[in-house]
């Protein structure tokens, strides 16, 4: 019962995994990224509890009471707003792949090439295009 | 690689990793049973030595505050990226009027609408500003309340349209906003070292515990988050509301009257 926790933790990481592995739409991706996220949440918060404390704030109770962990809330705090703007910049890629390349789908993200050089030619379904390096 | 064999490479990391990552959740402490070292010393030490009630707020801004000014510029950093990419394909001058998405009515809103948010919307900013202040005290700070204030922006598009929302929020103040929030954090630390202490350094008067005006230092530097929380959440809504309109083509200009 007290791994619960972090085998929950584990659970969200290994599932956000997953379906980062499976993607097919990167929308899709980035949500993953915030499951995978959100097991940090879990675990860091998890670490820091300890039964029978109360909130590290003390203005109801006296300093000196019990409290949980402040440094790991702290942390949880950091995480979350910078997974909030990540996940913006990360949907923004998004975007900007979409508007090139014309899917969400991370199979059929091809290399970027200099504009100008070879026409537009990005649509075409060529074998072994993900495999040439953009040079 | 096919979808297939992403699955299987996965699998195998998967169990090369598993038993390490069992051994590291066997060897954690129990749940619940006891805290680190750190953070109980905190938890004894800072209202005493600080005079704050909120130990998160201690820890963010004077305890570890060097670390929260590296949070600060990754969220500067992150932020002016998301604008950069949307605005450069969309061009600068656009940025100064309201676009129309072209073949969409205007769908007038009910007036139950517009008055549950000309109720809300202040309401929101009024319970932001009061995170803000109240971050040294009771739970919140520059985060919680800058994100609450940029949320609260949000219900004036809803109760007033998107010309209503451009015409209250300017995208360079918004800029202002969260540049010099980053600036006025990056000073603090720095302002303390012309009187010859550390580097952010409390040296303000700390003020009484459990009272608004306690903290000192940390005050203007829980400003300075607030400031570039709020400018920078709603330059991320602006940006990406701007994103689904779509610029006027020169070359049809019959396009824009809906």
């Amino acid at each position: 019962m007290s791994v619960l926790p972090y085998a929950v933790a584990a659970w969200l990481f290994g599932i956000g995994l997953y379906g980062i592995a499976t993607s097919r739409n990167f929308i899709h991706l980035v949500g993953c990224l915030g499951v995978c996220q959100s097991a940090t949440y879990v675990l860091l918060l998890g670490l820091g509890y300890r039964w029978g404390s109360i909130a590290p704030i003390f203005y109801d109770h006296p300093p000196g009471t019990p409290a949980v962990d402040p440094v790991m809330q702290a942390l949880v705090l950091t995480d979350i707003v910078v997974g909030a703007t990540l996940t913006a910049l990360l949907l923004v890629l998004t975007i900007q792949a979409y508007k090139r390349g014309g899917s969400l789908d991370p199979e059929k993200l091809r290399p970027m090439r200099a504009v100008g050089q070879s026409g537009r030619d990005r649509g075409s379904n060529r074998v072994g295009d993900g495999e040439r390096k953009a040079s | 690689m096919s979808p297939n064999a992403r699955i299987v490479l996965l699998a195998l990391a998967g169990l090369v990793l598993l038993p390490g990552a069992a051994a590291v959740i066997a060897g954690l402490p129990a749940f619940g049973s006891t805290i680190a070292q750190y953070g109980e010393r905190i938890n004894a030490v800072a209202p005493e030595a600080r005079h704050v009630a909120n130990m998160v707020s201690a820890i963010n801004f004077d305890l570890r505050g060097l670390d929260t000014l590296g949070e600060e510029f990754m969220l500067l950093a992150a932020i002016t990226g998301t604008v950069v990419l949307l605005r450069g394909r969309r061009g600068e001058g656009n940025t100064e009027r309201a676009m129309r998405r072209p073949g969409r009515a205007v769908i007038p809103r009910s007036e139950a609408v517009v008055l549950a948010c000309r109720i809300a919307g202040p309401l929101t900013a009024l319970f932001g500003l009061y995170v803000v202040l109240h971050a040294t005290v009771t739970p919140g700070g520059g985060f919680q309340g800058g994100v609450i204030l940029a949320s609260g922006t949000l219900l004036i598009y809803l109760g007033e349209g998107y010309a209503g929302w451009r015409d209250a929020i300017r995208s360079h103040w918004l800029d202002a906003l969260e540049g010099g929030g980053a600036l006025l954090f990056a000073l603090c630390g720095l302002a303390p070292m012309l009187t010859g202490a550390a580097f952010m350094q409390n040296i303000l008067p700390l003020g009484t515990f459990r009272d608004l005006f306690s903290g000192g230092l940390m005050l203007v530097e829980n400003l300075g988050v607030a400031l570039a929380v709020t400018g920078g959440f709603t330059q991320l809504f602006l940006e990406f509301m701007e994103e689904t309109r779509e610029a006027r083509e020169p070359e049809e200009p019959g396009e824009e009257s809906a």
